[in-house]
């Protein structure tokens, strides 16, 4: 805490409180305790919540002058003594009592002017608005809390300039922000100034001028204190409640512009003890760790200091700062792009005939690569194309280019890198004729003649990507930058940048193992056709779809903490070998209805995994081979167990635990962790053949890793065994080392 | 005969009971369940299923026969259409707010708090305000009737995965209860639940439709919904321990055995006896399974039900 910030609120504090009792002494004695109080904005609009913060915070319904005999009593009684010179303190504690002595004094200041009718204010022929009426209040805080309007921004003070004022005005209107506006500073208001510029002020407008001092800016806090006990079922009186409530409800801010003085410090304590931050376009000392706000509690940011060529780019990005610093996130409601947009479009496939350009795709050169930055190296909705665009490129050719994706937020985490470029795919095909395909560096864009008709042209990737990232993962991205490369020697350069980190990635991958973690993550996305079905995915078994890595799961997590994919805490060791832990087993009993008791990630023989509709692959034992064969859903053919793929799965689908038989992605037959406990890879005998070619390359790797490199010619597919009969002289044949091993049974 | 002990299931959790009405209306009590529906020597399950009539803001034009002749003129009023209901035997009604649909009207929240206040002046039981299932429109003309309504605690819907948060927040603001519509999935079901809770919305005042088809359109699915909703709610899982809303009525009078009666087989039977069989069964199928309000159409398929309730409860 700042100690010059504490000793100023709680100067500023001192006098208030002091100002508030001379008031009140003096109005008992002119009017009487008996004087009703009752706030009303300048229409006539009412409260049915008495003097709101003092009801809300305290519970004391004031009617009358006489019951804020108490209330001042209490404030007298926070208030701190004005810290010493030579003793440094934390202050925090002492600093949010004067904030909080303040907003009583205020209310109290108020509440007396009512008593005498001198409120709402009216000054040089402009009548303020007073406080906010209920009806309005119970509107805007409906849009609040559905999401419409983020919060409200508290101008306090007057800006730099008018147009300065005006454009920090339709800056905070453009992203739904509420604006009340208060105080002076050097004898000016942004009243006056957004008067003198013609702005519309008023509920219509969202722009509520409160009074003319900084007394006023205790309406905002009433208008706060009175959306928590509405909408977020609170007893009056319950103040932690409350504050906790706008804390993380209502994403308000204080901006002071002008210099600030003890009075405005003693009411900015009063919005901190609410989470809301304070910003200054003026230097005052930086109070930036966490904690009573959601982030910064203070921050400075000198008008002049900010960068942008002239004053209305300053003021652009004072308000960015402030949106970004207040945690607001952005939506975007259409992606503004000239070509339709949505799910309809992601299947389409632009044909020779039809092409105007492409992007990769064989013998080409197209990558896409998103990367995590620092909040401030970005800027959000910078898109920028370097290099040749569409005006310039021939019918039907072919060109490189790079699709660098740069993410920043406060959640966000290196390692969701990978999960959020794999959108990219899907994000991009989303427009009409453009089709995606690949990822990493073997990306292929093909874009239709129609669409670049219609002026499609590179940024829009840009675009596509700006607008969907913020709605599909706002809740880990703040800001999204996007660059487009079109310049062969750049996209040449920048590749093999790409390809490093693409190592790297894979490298940290392998790495994550199972030990690694001490915590899983369910899948139950598919109860509702296999309602018993609980999928636990492990760093190295993805989910039995084959959609769903541990990864994966753990960034759906973050962005949906309510969804699919809960943290599984493995919990205490039941057995190391089978992969049996008592976190596992609690978390599957109970997300089963209760119908799976005991499960184990390493074994086939022994409470395997469940198995639900969607697996890529299913395995089954062959008795009489002493192995298993796989057969994935693509493979129509029959398989040595007697079945198809559509019979076996009717038999373990559905939920169901069998014992022998399991679903399973494709991948996993490659992991690491691939059946341990019966012996893992060399127990194959059959294999589909598509699977084969598949995964040629990482089944070659895995049967080099696990000693048997030959091993791939020695299990059967359906293009020369379909029966038991045929398998087993095939297996005696090549010498399969399934025959050998440990009885599977 | 020997004396047989008849086995009891003990379940831990109990249904949240939620109190509709009040403020000079009627009160209807519902959930409360400690055990299956109609198992009266297991627990004592305190309030028997409660049937809601459906009340339009406008007249229905392309109403059933059999639902039509059964009205009257009625249906050209709210106001005497929800007088109507209440003489059926309603223990709730339920207002659509239909003519807000875009394609039905387009109307607007003056409208929506007119119908509203009309119904509220002519009858005295609680009411349930659907708006027309448009997420926006649902939103406007909700939040005009939930003010126009404030203090009498009605039931408003549809909160739904993408709109939820503004019916949530009227319901906050003026104290009514939650009506959580989601598509036959009981994680979705639950999901929204937790996510209506998460904004503040009190427990007792959360209602869950997690929707049904009729008769021959999925009524098995609405049946393994609601008991797979019930079950974990008793096994303790307080996310969804609520009562339980299910259409019946909107159903089975939209599918073609209620309402044709030309050029269908002649084992088909006459139309209306038919049309009420089919609601009454499907309104049967879903109070076993759990079902606390469930919402009809004609009163002859009521007064079935009513006395398959009597019967079950032994009353």
């Amino acid at each position: 805490m700042s100690r010059f910030i504490a000793t100023s609120a709680i100067r500023g504090a001192t006098s208030a409180v002091e100002q508030a009792d001379t008031m009140l002494q003096d109005a008992l004695k002119e009017l009487g305790p008996d004087t009703p109080i009752r706030f009303t904005d300048t229409v006539g609009g009412g409260t049915v919540y008495y003097l709101p913060t003092i009801y809300g915070l305290l519970g004391s319904k004031v009617e009358t002058l006489g019951d804020l005999v108490p209330v001042m009593e209490h404030a007298k009684s926070l208030v701190p003594p004005v810290p010493r010179e030579n003793l440094w303190l934390p202050y925090l504690g002492e600093t949010l009592d004067a904030g909080a002595a303040t907003l009583y004094a205020f209310e109290t200041i108020e509440g007396v002017r009512f008593a005498k009718g001198e409120q709402p204010e009216k000054k040089n022929g402009f009548e303020f608005n007073g406080p906010i009426n209920d009806a309005q209040m119970r509107s805007w805080g409906i849009q609040m809390v559905d999401g419409r309007m983020p919060g409200f921004a508290a101008l306090v003070g007057a800006a730099k300039s008018n147009e300065v004022a005006v454009k920090i005005v339709r800056e905070l209107q453009s992203r739904g922000q509420l604006i009340f506006l208060c105080s002076t500073s050097n004898g000016r208001s942004i009243v006056d100034q957004l008067q003198e510029e013609g702005v519309d002020m008023g509920y219509d407008t969202f722009i509520v001028p409160f009074g003319s001092d900084t007394i006023s800016a205790i309406y905002a806090l009433g208008f706060a204190t009175r959306a928590a006990l509405s909408f977020g079922n609170i007893e009056p009186g319950d103040f932690r409640k409350i504050l906790l409530y706008n804390k993380f409800r209502c994403f308000a801010f204080v901006l002071a512009l002008g210099p600030v003085d003890d009075l405005k410090y003693a009411a900015a304590a009063g919005a901190i003890n609410y989470g809301f931050p304070v910003f200054a376009d003026t230097v005052i000392p930086n109070i930036l760790p966490t904690g009573v706000t959601r982030f910064e509690h203070v921050v400075s940011m000198p008008f002049d200091d900010i960068e942008g060529k002239d004053d209305l780019e300053k003021a652009e990005r004072l308000v960015q700062r402030c949106v970004e610093l207040r945690g607001i996130k952005i939506k975007i409601a259409k992606v503004p792009i000239p070509v339709a947009y949505g799910p309809a479009f992601e299947g389409e496939v632009v044909r020779r005939a039809d092409l105007a350009v492409e992007f990769g795709g064989k013998g080409g050169m197209c990558f896409e690569w998103l990367r995590m930055k620092d909040l401030d190296e970005i800027e959000d909705g910078k898109i920028e194309v370097i290099g040749p665009d569409m005006d310039s490129f021939e019918e039907g050719s072919k060109h490189p280019l790079a699709i660098l994706v740069d993410v920043a937020g406060r959640k966000m985490q290196k390692d969701f890198e990978p999960v959020l470029e794999r959108q990219i795919h899907h994000m991009t095909n989303g427009a009409e004729g453009i089709s995606h395909q690949g990822q990493r560096d073997i990306t292929w864009i093909r874009m239709h003649k129609n669409a670049i008709a219609k002026g499609f042209t590179l940024r829009h990737l840009g675009d596509i990507l700006h607008a969907c990232m913020h709605n599909d993962f706002g809740a880990i991205v703040d800001k999204v930058q996007v660059t487009l490369y079109s310049d062969p020697a750049k996209v040449e350069e920048l590749i093999e940048e790409a390809r490093a980190v693409y190592k790297e990635r894979n490298a940290r991958m392998a790495g994550l193992t199972d030990e690694a973690v001490d915590t899983y993550y369910s899948c139950t996305l598919c109860q509702s056709f296999a309602p018993n079905h609980v999928c636990v995915i492990n760093p190295e078994r993805v989910g039995l779809c084959g959609a769903y890595s541990w990864l994966d799961c753990r960034a759906s997590f973050e962005i949906n903490p309510n969804g699919p994919n809960q943290p599984v805490p493995k919990g205490k060791v039941i057995d190391e070998t089978l992969g049996e832990w008592e976190g596992v087993n609690n978390f599957v009993y109970e997300h089963s209805n209760k119908n799976i008791e005991r499960f184990t990630v390493y074994s086939l023989m022994d409470a395997p995994m469940t198995t639900c509709g969607c697996c890529e692959c299913v395995m089954a034992i062959i008795p009489e081979a002493n192995g298993v064969m796989i057969v994935s859903r693509d493979d129509y053919g029959m398989t040595p167990s007697g079945m198809t793929f559509t019979t076996l799965m009717a038999t373990v689908g559905g939920g169901l635990q069998t014992p022998g038989m399991m679903g399973h992605g494709k991948i996993y037959i490659t992991s690491k962790k691939f059946i341990p406990v019966e012996g893992g890879i060399k127990r194959i005998v059959w294999l589909s053949q598509n699977l084969k070619e598949e995964l040629a390359e990482e089944l070659k790797e895995a049967c080099e890793r696990e000693g048997v490199p030959d091993l791939i010619d020695k299990m059967a597919d359906g293009s020369t065994v379909t029966t038991v009969d045929e398998l087993l002289p095939f297996l005696e044949e090549k010498g399969h080392p399934a025959l050998t091993m440990d009885p599977i049974m | 005969m020997p004396d047989v002990e008849i086995p009891l299931e003990k379940w831990t959790g109990k249904v949240k009971e939620v109190k509709i009405g009040g403020g000079g209306r009627k009160e209807v009590v519902v959930g409360g369940e400690s055990t299956l529906p109609f198992l009266a020597f297991e627990s004592s399950n305190p309030n028997p299923p409660k049937i809601a009539i459906e009340v339009h803001d406008k007249e229905p034009t392309t109403w059933a026969a059999p639902l039509l002749s059964a009205w009257g003129d009625a249906v050209k009023d709210p106001g005497t259409w929800a007088k109507k209901a209440v003489e059926f035997g309603a223990d709730l009604i339920c207002l659509k707010l239909l003519s807000a649909h875009p394609e039905g009207g387009n109307t607007g929240p003056a409208e929506a708090k007119a119908s509203v206040e009309k119904v509220l002046s002519a009858v005295d039981l609680p009411l349930i305000i659907l708006g027309p299932g448009v997420a926006e429109k649902d939103n406007e003309v909700i939040t005009a009737a939930s003010d126009a309504a404030k203090g009498q605690r009605v039931a408003l819907g549809n909160c739904e995965e993408k709109n939820y948060r503004t019916i949530g927040a009227v319901c906050l603001s003026d104290g009514h209860i939650a009506i959580a519509k989601t598509p036959l999935d009981i994680n979705l079901c639950k999901q929204l639940n937790i996510m209506l809770s998460d904004m503040g919305v009190p427990a007792d005042s959360i209602i869950m439709d997690p929707d049904t088809g009729a008769l021959g359109y999925g009524i098995e699915y609405g049946y393994s919904i609601n008991e797979r909703v019930r079950l974990a709610a008793l096994g303790g899982d307080a996310m969804t321990a609520f009562p339980i809303l299910n259409h019946a009525g909107g159903e089975v009078w939209r599918q073609k055995e209620a309402r044709a009666s030309d050029g269908v087989p002649d084992a088909w039977g006459d139309l209306e006896e038919r049309s009420i069989i089919w609601e009454a069964v499907t309104a049967t199928s879903v109070i076993n399974a759990g079902c606390d309000i469930v919402v009809m159409c004609h009163p002859k398929a009521i007064e079935r039900i009513k006395s398959t309730i009597e019967k079950l409860t032994g009353k």
